[in-house]
């Protein structure tokens, strides 16, 4: 490797990661790195291993070879400065805790002192704009709600990187633009580094800085990175002129057939 | 209104028909009374105060009985639940002892406690020990995986996980868990003073019975129907209060 200077230090830095269940190689070696504030989104067809990578970042599964590195160390298992929004909203919030309870729960992990707690809460549940269902359960949220609870208990935790997996996946369509927009806002304003999965090419290519196109099943000829892709479009980035941009339109061409469609 | 009126049609018919058929043709028997004699006998019963006593003796036993069946099943199952290999080494050890029928135990109890309160306890305890176990191990283990790597990436300790995440995640199956400990808790409790004990519900039936008193016999027999129905009831709606606490039986 060669010498780096802290200023230019990746945020992740994926060396070299493979990773196989069994004998079944889920992930060939994969080199990546992400920057500090970049908007990385990966994309790629079902089974290609893109949730894999992402729980590799977070220190969920050990890489098979290779290593993630992240503030100059290998990550080992999750750490509170690296937050990771499960797909599943439904099943990542406690059903038992209010929607500031939830939030409260990362603070508590992070042992943030009693007196300091509400203040966090309260800043955060403005950020994503619930300060209106506080005291509402899980339960009596709709699915984008539910995942903005999630989401704001991620940014309680003031994480340096945001690991996104789906998240948007199970909701509908404007629904989905909607938060889009609030996270393109949160991270602009917080300078978060985000790794984002999506089964969506539009997506990925509307809130990243870069697109990772995983493919299925790799051979040594073919490894798991298709194509890594620069999004040259500029932000802020708006539902109507972005999707209509033609870098857009060249970038959906150009990326349609990592989906799986041939 | 109406719909509810309706459920106790049927059972009105029945006492009707019973009470017709006692003072018909069942006049004299030995074996049933009209209901109305049966309601009669239960006034007596409230006024000189033995059916109070007999309903808090079985009562308190069976609860006292079902409280510490479920400490101790609660206490080992959630931890075979969460030890894999406790259960494994445990597994041979319950499988063995579990399918005991409680009431083989009355009189190893009497050998061990004599008659009164501490037998039925124990038996009523021994009962409702191995439901509550299986149970709260099955608990313990379905806690949904997703919350437990939430306490992953928030880097919660053992302590704060269990407290914080697997306890509560187990609350509302372990109320359900309840409701079928009380229920076999009220079963064996009446059992045991119907085979042996000489106290309670069960007993004072069986006196009634042996004094050829079928009126009375019958009030106790209602009687007891009447008090199991009011706890389930009671044991079922605060398993329902639990779930919505909880956010299981959560609507969206």
């Amino acid at each position: 490797m060669t010498a780096t200077t802290p200023a230019t230090e990746p945020a992740l830095d994926f060396d070299r990661v493979s990773i196989a269940f069994g004998a079944r190689e889920i992930l060939s070696p994969i080199s990546l790195q992400v920057g500090r504030g970049e908007f990385v989104c990966v994309i790629g067809p079902s089974g290609c291993g893109k949730t894999t990578l992402l729980r590799a970042a977070a220190g969920f599964v050990a890489p098979s070879t290779g290593a993630v590195r992240r503030a100059g160390g290998v990550v080992s298992g999750p750490t509170r400065e690296v937050a990771f929004v499960f797909q599943d909203y439904g099943r990542a919030l406690l059903p038992w805790r209010t929607v500031a309870g939830n939030i409260g729960l990362a603070l508590e992990a992070a042992r943030v002192p009693r007196a300091e707690r509400q203040g966090r809460i309260d800043e955060v549940l403005q950020t994503v704009g619930l300060t209106a269902h506080a005291g509402q359960y899980p339960a009596q949220l709709s699915g984008g709600m539910q995942q903005r609870v999630q989401i704001a208990r991620c940014l309680a935790q003031r994480p340096e990187a945001l690991l996104m997996d789906e998240p948007f996946g199970a909701l509908d369509a404007m629904t989905r633009q909607g938060l889009q927009d609030e996270l393109l806002r949160l991270v602009a304003e917080q300078r978060l580094t985000v790794m984002f999965v999506t089964h969506d090419l539009e997506e990925a290519i509307y809130l990243g800085d870069r697109v990772v196109a995983l493919r299925i099943e790799p051979t040594a000829a073919r490894p798991s990175v298709a194509a890594v892709i620069d999004v040259r479009i500029p932000r802020p980035r708006d539902q109507l002129l972005t999707r209509e941009h033609p870098e857009f339109l060249r970038l959906r061409r150009e990326l349609y057939q990592y989906l799986g469609h041939h | 209104m109406i719909g509810k009126a309706r459920a106790f049609v049927f059972p009105a018919v029945l006492l009707g028909l019973l009470e017709t058929w006692a003072r018909t043709v069942g006049k004299g028997s030995d074996a049933v009374a009209p209901p109305s004699a049966a309601l009669w006998a239960w006034a007596g019963a409230l006024a000189d105060g033995s059916l109070l006593a007999a309903t808090g003796f079985t009562l308190g036993s069976a609860a006292l009985g079902l409280a510490i069946g479920t400490l101790g099943g609660v206490l080992l199952g959630t931890v075979l639940g969460l030890v894999p290999r406790a259960a494994q080494a445990g597994f041979l050890s319950i499988e063995v002892l579990r399918p005991i029928p409680s009431v083989a135990l009355i009189p190893l109890a009497m050998l061990v406690f004599g008659f009164g309160l501490r037998m039925e306890l124990s038996v009523v305890a021994f009962a409702t020990f191995w439901p509550m176990l299986v149970l709260a191990q099955a608990a313990a283990r379905q806690v949904e995986p997703r919350l437990l790597e939430v306490a992953r990436a928030l880097q919660l300790s053992p302590g704060e996980r269990f407290a914080k995440i697997v306890l509560p995640a187990m609350v509302p199956r372990l109320f359900v868990a309840l409701r079928l400990g009380v229920a076999i808790a009220l079963v064996v409790a009446v059992t045991v003073e119907i085979a042996a004990n000489p106290h309670g519900m069960g007993y004072t039936l069986m006196i009634a019975q042996q004094s050829l008193d079928p009126a009375l016999m019958l009030a106790w027999l209602f009687w007891v129907g009447a008090v199991g129905y009011a706890v389930n009831a009671g044991a079922l709606w605060l398993q329902r209060r639990v779930a919505i606490r909880m956010g299981e039986a959560g609507l969206r």
